[in-house]
């Protein structure tokens, strides 16, 4: 099975039906599943004239309609996307650019002013499709609006032949157990048997608000490519400053959510004068026609089930990782179990080794890009290793119950390596040790002064708070909200150290001035 | 109800702390913990509670209730 393919048939099935809906200057634009297909088209015929074939394409923005075109453009012809995450810093996304291998960048508007040093860092890249239809503006030579390579599609007689289902379709980064995010290389079975496995259906028109970051599997693949496959409307959230708001103007059926969301927007529902009637807040709140919440990411506290369940929605949890495109199981409104992340998909196998959770099936990566020895490392015999414990109760639905590997997963969904962070604290002369752990949906820094530099500057407690603040306000300035350190934690004494003179994580709370 | 108190009842839906207790050197993430959607979900609330347009980048940078403060009085 191919993205392709399934796309084809929803074209054919679900002409007219609108396929994405956006805001643009406060009114509702939509493109049907006709409509479309014929961007998509000229995405992939334009990569194909322009000589991109079997090459990889990165793209960075957040959700709109051009870059869901885009994407698709490339992974329905013979070549690789490569999305990667917005929100990080110019440095990060050129490393990222760089060790994918991308020839070639899909660029949002709102990151004009990186341009020049994607040019200057990333040699590779030949082209630069800025995501936007108003030609660029003083643009440097390799720079264009993506209308340039979709014209060029429309006027090329030939088009990219059918992917083979082995194929590599895109490489999703995420987080890496030794502070290197991993390229995780998903095929076009991958993910076409991912959209096939997860049960659920819903009418053609169905409207699903999308308010998750599109470059993570989750968001793509179970929003916009299994949404699609059923003949939904997607709805692009602008911003999710205005998600609420949002969720009024296109009054979602459906929608997919993190934790974080879910605790969010129950806190301002909590908050609201208990004397309004439930229906009429569920009106205001979510549009007045969302029944179902499907959620994944991170392990949703049951607790709110009930809630949400009070105010006639259904939550559905999930359970998933990148590596595995991303759907390992799930509830569904017909199977579900409350605390539980649902029955394994009908495509996978489980079974636990020391109590780890084992995945084999045919959503499961081909393995990390350019990292054998990682892959080697997760991948054994064909079994994933997920790096979460759990078991399988009498009825066959999974639970998770613990963590083997060293990631922080937040409630947003957000997998952080402490390591990641830890090495970029270090390089301030004041941070002598620091460690990273995630609590009440942030994340911690405990460090242990420098005592060279506290002696020489004399520094006394109050200063040396005072200067790690400072010091870590600016450098949350420059990271996605997701990596940014939100509690400081000033050590009096060294951490603990094994044997081999590394810090023993699991006893960084011991001596602590705080705990 | 002043705008001010307005503002502190719109941060004390996503906080532990009561309205009266708010001090404007409190942090939003550390002191009144919110989490970084909390942190979202509010400015948009700000914008159509006091119909005012805040510009994502430069809002998402703001710490303390303060900062918050002066950010909505100097839209207004």
């Amino acid at each position: 099975m191919l993205i392709r393919t399934i796309l084809e048939e929803s074209a054919q099935k679900f002409g007219d039906v609108k396929a994405v809906k956006w805001l643009s200057r406060k009114e509702v634009l939509a493109r049907s599943y006709l409509e479309m297909m014929e961007h998509v088209v000229s995405v992939r015929k334009g990569l194909l004239a322009e000589g991109f074939a079997g090459k990889h394409i990165a793209l960075i923005g957040s959700s709109s309609v051009e870059w869901i075109e885009s994407y698709l453009g490339i992974i329905t012809g013979n070549t690789v996307a490569v999305p990667l995450d917005a929100a990080l810093p110019c440095e990060d996304l050129i490393d990222l650019i760089n060790r994918s291998d991308a020839e070639a960048l899909f660029l949002s508007p709102k990151h004009r002013p990186y341009l020049e040093s994607f040019l200057a860092g990333c040699p590779k890249l030949q082209k630069i499709w800025m995501l936007q239809e108003e030609a660029v503006k003083d643009a440097p030579e390799k720079v264009h609006a993506i209308t340039e390579v979709q014209n060029a599609g429309k006027n090329a007689s030939e088009d990219a032949a059918y992917p083979e289902e082995t194929d590599l379709a895109t490489i999703i980064f995420t987080s890496g157990t030794t502070g290197k995010s991993k390229g995780v290389m998903l095929t076009q079975n991958n993910l076409a048997s991912n959209v096939e496995a997860v049960k659920i259906s819903a009418e053609p028109g169905t409207v699903m608000l999308s308010v998750l970051p599109i470059h993570h599997a989750f968001c793509l693949v179970m929003d916009w490519l299994k949404g699609f496959s059923q003949g939904a409307t997607l709805c692009v959230n602008d911003s999710l400053l205005h998600m609420v708001r949002n969720m009024g103007i296109f009054k979602p059926d459906i929608m997919l959510m993190v934790p974080m969301m879910i605790e969010s927007i129950y806190k301002r529902l909590a908050g609201t004068d208990p004397g309004i009637p439930k229906a009429v807040l569920a009106e205001k709140l979510f549009g007045g026609n969302l029944h179902t919440v499907f959620t994944g990411g991170a392990h949703l506290d049951p607790y709110y089930i009930d809630r949400f369940a009070e105010y006639g929605i259904e939550v559905l949890e999930g359970y998933g990782m990148s590596e595995c495109s991303p759907v390992i199981s799930n509830n569904t409104p017909e199977n579900h179990k409350k605390g539980s992340i649902g029955k394994p998909l009908e495509n996978v196998e489980i079974r636990f080794e020391n109590s780890e959770i084992l995945v084999r099936g045919t959503s499961v990566m081909k393995g990390y890009y350019q990292m054998p020895d990682e892959t080697e490392k997760t991948l054994k015999g064909g079994w994933l290793h997920t790096g979460d414990k759990g078991y399988m109760d009498e009825d066959g639905y999974l639970f998770i119950n613990g963590r083997v590997k060293n990631l922080i997963i937040l409630s947003n969904g957000e997998n952080v390596s402490p390591e990641e962070i830890e090495n970029k604290l270090a390089l301030n002369p004041l941070v002598g040790e620091v460690i990273v752990t995630g609590e009440d949906n942030g994340l911690t820094a405990r460090i242990y002064p420098e005592q060279a530099v506290v002696e020489a500057e004399m520094l006394d407690a109050e200063a040396i708070e005072k200067r790690l603040r400072a010091f870590l306000d600016e450098y949350n300035k420059k990271q996605p909200t997701y990596r940014q350190i939100t509690h400081l934690v000033v050590r009096k004494n060294p951490f603990i150290r094994n044997a081999t003179k590394k810090i023993r994580r699991q006893d960084v709370l011991i001596d602590e001035p705080l705990a | 109800m002043s705008q001010e108190m307005e503002f502190k009842n719109i941060v004390a839906q996503y906080s532990k702390v009561a309205a009266e207790e708010m001090t404007e050197e409190m942090r939003f993430r550390e002191d009144l913990g919110f989490s970084s959607l909390d942190f979202m979900s509010f400015l948009g609330e700000l914008e159509d509670t006091f119909d005012i347009e805040l510009e994502e980048d430069k809002a998402m940078k703001i710490v303390t209730l303060g900062e918050a403060l002066k950010l909505l009085e100097d839209l207004q």
